[in-house]
């Protein structure tokens, strides 16, 4: 069942910035749904729009089947955990989680009784009479999260809730957002600018780019079929150069780029035979050494740096024209030199054909590639 | 050290002239040439405890400038509101901060003698009025009633009020606002809860600025309000008279009020935080 729904969603600062360009999009009861994007593509914006905080110009928005825009915020099911927490400093943290509850009326036990349990939920029980100016970021955020969802609402809103806290505590507090997901059979839509969160946490992803929706679909799906070249880079590491498909034989594509002829799976019913696009590969299918001279596509290249990562490392090689080739491998596979001439290739099952630069119209596809 | 040229002036002009008057206040009344002998005696003060018009006075005094105060908060609240929340354009912001300060700019006479035009028998309310055949004769209560000198108080001291709520507001992460909203606050309690809680500091400071103003002002009440007996009217009733030590007496007890005030008020809201975090 749907339990939100944007059709062609128009949303203007002032006159000259578009903020949200016709966003269509569905939200399943009970979904997982993260919105991705960099700064300033509108997510943010989105967010405060469906709690009801802004104003949209044009197109509709249904909240469980209910057209929302002539109802204030707090009278929509909603609720919304805003990226600087917004703690109120007033308050202690027992009032500030108490706080939706009173303004629903509830009565003191009953009000007494949840405040405790989303304390219990979020692990920050006997901090009732603490300030939030005393808390670690971390713990604040905890008690934000405790204030959204105490007042059980049908979508739950959380703006870059994993932004300003460290990398060890973005794990936990992933793993227990997804538990937490979980256990209330609320619908999430969460916010980020980091990939690896996005692709984590989401059970539906959104890709976004100012103001337009780029991808929409499951995190998997995005990643190995990637719409638009934009995608492609926001989802994962990817390899891209600019070609254009010369001929189709035996379920292969040829494809032309600087790099020589490069091969691709042909797949799916549209036919690109003729269409100037982009060759795409990602790290991890990039093979190195004697693995790489079995590939359909391979070519002599000179390893330039290395980054180590602990649990893999990737190679930044240098190929013919000046192309760098990203590889991600196994540590113990990284054996070579930098400097070293090798060859690196990958399959054409691996290879990965983008035709759209971009769904914003009017982009040059060698343009965005390498960003000329 | 570098405090040391500030400490002697503040002693010099503010806590000697103080000390001063708390000493003439203990000296015995006495036809002389200062009005005074310097003979200690409490005298004063039994006469000041003991005199029926010692209450009248206190209440007047206090509750013409507690009355004004809480006029210029009904004013000046939804003023710095509206400034800092719903104006987004900063030239139209300016314009509406000019205009509070303008009357400043303008001498305390004309600005007084100004409401003549508006409220007096021959102005334009009542003139207004009359044409409209409401009443008959003009209004004269208009003009000289406590309610004017409410009005003209308004004026002046509005803006006392007004700066440091706004400066408090500026301080308020719209955050917490929209945090609010989505909690499901209707908007009368995200004012309350939000923006009033938040902006106390700059109330109780707005609040102690007028007060203190309009307790020491002496010639306004007089002036409109029919003849209204206050603390200060008497103080330099008295002084004219060279009562000095009577007059240092009621000086030395509205210091001592005004003190306790502001301290008790000081206590209850930390006006710090309207500068620091």
């Amino acid at each position: 069942m749907k339990v939100l729904e944007a059709k062609n969603l128009t949303k203007w600062y002032g006159k000259e910035v578009l903020a949200l360009n016709k966003v269509s999009f569905e939200v399943d009861e009970g979904d997982f749904f993260v919105l991705i994007g960099p700064s300033g593509c509108g997510k943010s914006t989105l967010l405060k729009v469906i709690a009801g905080l802004l104003d949209y110009e044009d197109g509709e928005l249904y909240l469980k089947g209910t057209e929302v825009k002539e109802i204030p915020p707090h009278k929509r099911d909603i609720s919304l955990m805003l990226e600087n927490y917004a703690l109120f400093p007033h308050m202690s943290v027992y009032d500030n989680i108490a706080f939706g509850l009173r303004m629903l009326a509830k009565d003191r036990s009953e009000i007494d009784k949840q405040v405790k349990e989303s304390l219990k939920l979020v692990g920050m029980e006997g901090f009732e009479r603490r300030s939030p100016l005393e808390l670690s970021g971390g713990q604040r955020q905890r008690v934000a999260l405790a204030r959204a969802i105490v007042v059980n609402p049908s979508v739950l809103l959380l703006d870059e809730p994993l932004s300003h806290v460290d990398y060890r505590l973005q794990r936990k507090l992933m793993e227990e957002l997804k538990l937490l997901h979980k256990r209330l059979g609320t619908t999430f839509i969460l916010t980020t600018h980091v990939q690896e969160h996005g692709l984590s946490l989401a059970e539906t992803l959104m890709v976004m780019n100012t103001g337009v929706i780029e991808q929409l679909g499951k995190p998997d799906d995005i990643y190995a079929r990637p719409a638009t070249v934009f995608a492609a880079r926001f989802v994962g590491d990817i390899n891209l150069f600019s070609g254009e498909v010369v001929g189709k034989r035996n379920g292969r594509y040829t494809v032309k780029t600087e790099l020589g002829d490069l091969q691709a799976s042909a797949e799916g019913d549209k036919d690109y035979s003729g269409h100037k696009l982009a060759y795409g590969v990602r790290p991890e299918a990039v093979l190195i050494g004697r693995d790489a001279s079995q590939c359909e596509n391979h070519i002599e290249a000179k390893s330039v740096s290395t980054y180590y990562f602990g649990n893999s490392v990737e190679c930044l090689f240098e190929a013919r024209g000046g192309l760098s080739v990203r590889v991600n491998m196994a540590p113990e596979a990284a054996t070579l030199p930098t400097g070293g001439e090798s060859v690196v290739g990958w399959y054409a099952k691996d290879a990965i054909l983008i035709e759209k630069p971009s769904v914003i119209e009017g982009l040059n596809i060698e343009e965005v590639i390498y960003g000329k | 050290m570098l405090l040391i040229p500030g400490l002697i002036l503040s002693v010099i002009f503010l806590v000697l002239p103080l000390a001063i008057m708390v000493v003439v206040s203990l000296y015995t009344t006495a036809p002389s040439s200062t009005g005074y002998l310097p003979i200690f005696t409490v005298e004063n003060y039994i006469a000041f405890f003991t005199s029926p018009q010692t209450s009248v006075l206190l209440f007047n005094t206090f509750s013409l400038a507690f009355i004004a105060a809480i006029t210029c908060f009904i004013f000046g609240f939804p003023l710095a509101y509206f400034l800092t929340f719903h104006i987004k354009s900063a030239t139209f912001k300016n314009y509406v901060i000019t205009l509070l300060i303008v009357p400043f700019l303008i001498d305390w006479s004309i600005r007084t003698v100004a409401w003549i035009a508006i409220l007096g028998k021959g102005g334009i309310i009542n003139f207004s009025l009359m044409s409209l055949g409401l009443i008959k004769e003009p209004l004269e209560a208009l003009l000289f009633s406590r309610n004017t000198l409410y009005i003209i108080w308004l004026q002046t001291y509005v803006v006392f009020m007004e700066f440091p709520i706004y400066l408090a507001m500026n301080r308020i992460d719209p955050d917490l606002i929209s945090a609010a909203k989505v909690l499901k606050a209707p908007p009368l309690r995200v004012v309350y809860d939000i923006v009033f809680r938040l902006s106390l500091p700059g109330i109780m400071a707005g609040f102690i600025f007028v007060f203190v103003s309009t307790l020491g002002d002496f010639i306004t009440p007089n002036l409109w309000a029919g003849g209204v007996q206050t603390l200060g009217f008497s103080i330099s009733r008295y002084a004219a008279n060279f009562l000095w030590p009577y007059a240092s007496v009621l000086s030395t007890m509205l210091l001592i009020i005004a003190l306790v005030i502001m301290y008790v008020a000081f206590k209850v809201v930390n006006i710090k935080k309207l500068f620091y975090e």
